[in-house]
């Protein structure tokens, strides 16, 4: 049959806007093309009903009572159980497997075997096995016999960046000459650096390191995949990425991805390191399809620590120099990325908050026999953020400058000036200890600051659908996760506030691939990305709505007719909601809304200070205050916002005084993989938290922070224990043991 | 876990012949093993430190729960006595306070509603050489103690070699210093042991174990005397992280006093730095006849960190142990009775 012609589509037509942006931690408003239609617009960040107020989360009370399910809770009758058998060494060769006494145990469903004959860190999953009950499983797992060929090993920097070293990696052709160090990128002119160095009044010269971060999230990675043998599976995530699980579980499953549903309701954290099924779901897969059985397998805790992945460690080293009025004239970095068998991640120096005059860097990835670093909140950005924000205030007290003074002297962005002094009156920085380890007693008390910057804008993935019900019901849906970040909450909020309802008389659907498209939530996108979205079928919905309602309201032109307190109201006529709705068809009203761009952006800026207590006579830091300015554009939720400030400022703190992966060098293996020895911060190490919101940002569009908001807390804990007791920790974590040393032998006993 | 099987004894008795007609164990830690509260005992099962093949489950026994005043000013605590009720029993606040301070350091409120006294006193190491299945090292029978050259910030300054295990009871050190002493039943009958005997270094028997307890042998009951410093007793206890964490370091001290505030005897054990309850009686007897001034107190924190052998990542825990010397003892002599 021939092919009628399609209409051509009309091209909508197009308008210029200015929107704010930021490009190298600079903001600046730029010029963007976008349809030029009627839509929907936030408004004045002051003018909202719901946003940008505080509100509860909507999953508060399932959370708190134990009714929300996470994957771990998913029980399926005839489920079997799976567990990874894991390699024990550093770098080994698979030399036997037998399975043969465990295959013949109680119980025990299906036995299967990773691809990899040649493991490069200890922990690498070697094959995983499935049975009736998890104990059967583990049991299973130990009756494998495995025989390895072991090879040499490094797991240390400072020994894999010798030429002596073991080997790591195969070497990539294209430049053989590379071992375990390999050139990632230079940036700038070396020799021009030296010259401005020579001009400079002061040079310091110093190494930063910070070691392997663990995600720790309370919910281990895995998932329940539940395939009986059908034309069909669902897939119970934990994930940040719902649409990033369907295609691979399909693949190992052997069905085509339309075949697969995953779902994700309920996550107990990702922080960057949950997308995809991962090699544990991958095994699930084919457990399940093998068995035609569903089949959960969770990490256990060791698993987590050692093959799930960590922020990567760094090793930084610098050579800067700064004029007598404190600009920083000249930097040279060379920078570590410690991503194991990974590329790890490191954020370029100067970090992009400050100028640096002539700089010059070279970035290289150095590798080790670990396993590799993955995307972990603000990926490379707290490393190279601590180390930098360390440098300028040795600088700092080096010149004898105030160090709020030094940084405004170097910021490229007037937005931080605003929060230096903001946060400088908050903390009462004018009371500082004015001598580093200066004072009476044992206790010191001392006062940092520094800050970050992070993109957070979003893309055009989500795909939103608002259906109104004749009984006055509203159903927001969107195949998005909710990391525990507030997604449930702000869904609701955009389209109650749209409707003039209430939180809960709107209903959010979200957490599963057969809703509509949306982007997984990495680099702090989500809320970006989902909420013009969400806001664009709100606003259709109020239009479709509006021609609807037009009747009961004496003709009344759509636009025209408001929407606010649970009313409808236009041509001089008030009705309420469930009155105006009960006119709908039988069939309601369904809108879809799509991205649109001019509703958020990207770019944001946060200044954190802290004080600290330093007990000079135990080395023990305590910390007293956090607090952290931080901008964002629109707050879709106030209280979400601070929480996350918070959680942010917490997890930062874990990572300047107690968190950090141990690993014995000849054994080549993780000493602490459990979180006795592998130190979270708990409720006894809290200090006093300030999140703040920067309302002087007065941007109309909806930015990400939630990356923004672990940076800066970190370089202004370095800086307030040196402030307090003189000395500078340069190797994360800053713990009584480096304290004691550093300290000089008269003043341990103050 | 390894499967195991359970028995629940209802006397002292049973649960030693529970103990003992267990099947011989091939290698020591796979002993049958008594539960009473579990918060040490589970972990090592589940990471296979220890497998028993047999747990004897002590909490049907009764008697063994009390805490009583002995007639003389002392205490009789009950082996399955919770470390809760013994950190809130008003008469262990009063007369010893130090002991008091010792029960409410440990780990987390949950933990001290389920760990009884004498599971604290059984626990096992801490090194995460010990605790990783996949390290086969000294104490598990293997031939070499890893922390020696290893990753060792945590392990022992004192009484180290071939093990440089630090000892993990926070009790032990404070009844150490209180003159306790602990009943042990077993198949050959009763037997009453110092506690400063009842540890053992891993140069001086074996380095598998951390004390005499014989396989079928539990504790029943631990008296600590009256004496005239029990009621000017302190522990302070250094936690890197204070939420939940073991010592790096601790102090248990007790003074007496006479007249003027001079000292007439005095008890300084520390914990954290030793693999027992490292007593320093040089220090102590430094202290007698002194009061406690600032000198006085510099004076015995030195002598007590005298001959530590620090490894190559431990020797902050010489200065910060003095401090805490300092701080106890300034701290016992405080407190009024």
């Amino acid at each position: 049959m021939p092919q009628q012609p399609q209409p051509t589509p009309t091209p909508p037509k197009k308008k210029k806007v200015r929107v704010p942006r930021v490009v190298n931690g600079v903001e600046q408003m730029v010029e963007i093309e976008v349809d030029d239609v009627a839509g929907p617009g936030w408004g004045p960040n002051d003018k909202h009903t719901l946003l940008n107020h505080r509100m509860t989360r909507v999953d508060g009370p399932l959370k708190v009572s134990g009714a929300a399910i996470y994957t771990y809770d998913v029980r399926l009758p005839n489920m079997l159980y799976g567990r990874i058998i894991r390699c024990p060494h550093a770098h080994a060769k698979l030399k036997k497997f037998d399975s043969t006494a465990a295959s013949r145990m109680p119980g025990v469903k299906a036995i299967i075997q990773t691809p990899l004959k040649e493991f490069r860190f200890a922990g690498s999953p070697v094959a995983a096995v499935a049975a009736t009950t998890p104990e059967l499983a583990q049991d299973a797992a130990r009756a494998i016999v495995v025989e390895y060929e072991v090879l040499p090993h490094v797991v240390r920097a400072q020994d894999a960046i010798k030429p002596e070293s073991p080997e790591v990696l195969p070497r990539d052709p294209k430049k053989p000459d590379e071992k375990n160090l390999r050139l990632a990128n230079k940036n700038g002119d070396p020799e021009k650096v030296e010259a401005a160095l020579k001009t400079c009044d002061a040079v310091v010269e110093a190494e930063y390191y910070t070691p392997r971060i663990h995600h720790a999230c309370l919910e281990t990675h895995g998932m329940v995949v539940d395939y009986r043998g059908s034309e069909s599976a669902t897939v119970y995530a934990t994930t940040q990425g719902t649409f990033t699980i369907p295609k691979d579980a399909a693949d190992a499953l052997g069905l085509p991805e339309s075949a697969v549903t995953a779902t994700v309701q309920h996550m107990g954290g990702g922080f960057g390191s949950k997308f995809g099924i991962g090699i544990e779901g991958m095994l699930a897969c084919q457990v399940s399809k093998q068995t035609k059985m569903p089949v959960k397998l969770m990490l256990t805790r060791h698993d987590e620590f050692v093959m799930a992945g960590n922020r990567s460690g760094s090793w930084q080293r610098f050579k800067a120099g700064v004029k007598k009025d404190g600009t920083l004239a000249a930097l040279r970095a060379t920078q570590y990325r410690l991503g194991g068998v990974g590329q790890g991640s490191q954020a370029g120096q100067p970090y992009a908050v400050y100028r640096a005059g002539e700089a010059y860097r070279e970035v290289y990835s150095l590798h080790t026999n670990e396993d590799s670093s993955i995307a972990m909140r603000a990926p490379g950005h707290p490393q190279a953020s601590f180390a930098m924000e360390s440098l300028l205030d040795e600088l700092a007290y080096k010149i004898g400058m105030d160090p709020v003074a030094f940084r405004k002297k170097n910021m490229r962005d007037q937005a931080y000036h605003r929060q230096i002094d903001r946060g400088a009156r908050e903390i009462n920085w004018e009371q500082r200890n004015p001598t580093p380890g200066g004072g009476a007693g044992p206790l010191k008390r001392g006062m940092g600051c520094a800050a970050g910057t992070w993109g957070g804008g979003g893309n055009d993935q989500c795909k939103v659908d608002v259906t109104v019900s004749r009984d006055g019901s509203v159903v927001v849906a969107v195949g998005t996760q909710d990391l525990g970040t507030g997604t449930r909450t702000f869904t609701r909020a955009i389209v109650a506030e749209e409707l003039g309802l209430q939180i809960k008389d709107v209903v959010e659907r979200i957490g599963n691939s057969k809703l509509g498209g949306a982007n997984p939530s990495g680099g702090s996108t989500t809320a970006a990305s989902l909420s013009p979205s969400v806001k664009d079928a709100a606003y259709k919905t109020r239009m479709a709505l509006g021609e609807k309602f037009a009747p009961l309201l004496g003709n009344a032109k759509p636009e025209e007719i408001t929407f606010a307190g649970g009313n409808v109201s236009g041509g001089g006529k008030t009705i309420s909601w469930k009155q105006a709705c009960a006119a709908l068809p039988a069939a309601g009203v369904t809108a879809h809304g799509a991205w649109r761009s001019e509703l958020q952006s990207r770019g944001v800026h946060g200044v954190a200070f802290a004080e600290v207590e330093v007990d000079v006579e135990t080395g023990k830091v305590r910390p007293i205050k956090l607090l952290q300015v931080q901008d964002g554009g629109l707050p879709l939720n106030r209280l979400t916002m601070e929480s996350q400030i918070n959680g942010g400022m917490i997890q930062a703190l874990g990572m300047a005084l107690w968190e950090g992966r141990v690993m014995d060098a000849n054994l080549g293996i993780q000493l602490n993989p459990g979180f006795g020895d592998y130190k979270l911060p708990g409720s006894l190490e809290m200090p006093e938290l300030i999140p703040i919101i920067d309302d002087e940002d007065k941007r109309e569009v909806v930015i990400g922070i939630a990356e923004a908001a672990i940076i800066p807390a970190l370089g202004a804990l370095a800086n307030a224990v040196f402030n307090a007791c003189g000395v500078r920790v340069r190797e994360l974590p800053i713990t009584p043991d480096k304290i004691l040393m550093a300290l000089p032998t008269e003043r341990r006993s103050a | 876990m390894k499967a195991f099987e359970w028995m629940s004894a209802n006397s002292v008795a049973e649960a030693i012949n529970a103990l003992k007609s267990a099947p011989t164990p091939a290698d020591p830690d796979d002993a049958a093993r008594p539960i009473a509260g579990g918060q040490d005992l589970l972990t090592t099962m589940k990471d296979y430190i220890t497998r028993p093949t047999r747990v004897v489950n002590l909490k049907g026994i009764r008697g063994l729960d009390k805490i009583e005043a002995d007639g003389k000013g002392g205490l009789r605590i009950g082996a399955l006595v919770t470390l809760t009720q013994l950190e809130e029993r008003p008469i262990v606040r009063r007369n010893f306070p130090g002991l008091s301070e010792a029960a409410h350091s440990i780990a987390t409120p949950q933990i001290r509603n389920l760990g009884t006294v004498g599971g604290n006193l059984c626990q096992r190491p801490r090194c995460w050489y010990f605790r990783l299945e996949e390290v086969m090292c000294l104490k598990k029978g293997g031939s070499e103690c890893y922390a020696a050259t290893g990753e060792n910030k945590y392990n022992a300054i004192f009484g180290g070699g071939p093990s440089y295990i630090v000892h993990p009871s926070d009790l032990a050190p404070m009844l150490v210093a209180l003159g306790a002493s602990v009943s042990v039943a077993g198949s050959e009958g009763k037997r009453i042991i110092a506690l400063e005997k009842f540890f053992t270094l891993p140069a001086d028997g074996n380095p598998r174990r951390e004390n005499v307890l014989k396989n079928d042998e539990i504790i029943t009951e631990i008296q600590v005397p009256g004496s005239k410093f029990a009621a000017h007793s302190a522990y302070l206890k250094f936690k890197e992280r204070d939420s939940l964490d073991f010592a790096m370091s601790s102090v248990a001290a007790a003074v007496a006093m006479g007249a003027n505030k001079t000292i007439s005897e005095a008890r300084l054990v520390l914990g954290g730095v030793a693999p027992i309850p490292w007593r320093v009686p040089k220090a102590e007897a430094s202290l007698i006849g002194k009061t406690l001034s600032d000198e006085v107190l510099r004076n015995s924190a030195a002598i007590a960190l005298e001959g530590a052998k620090p490894l190559a990542q431990n020797a902050y825990k010489i200065p910060l142990t003095q401090t805490l010397v300092r701080r106890a003892l300034a701290k016992a002599g405080s407190v009024s009775s």
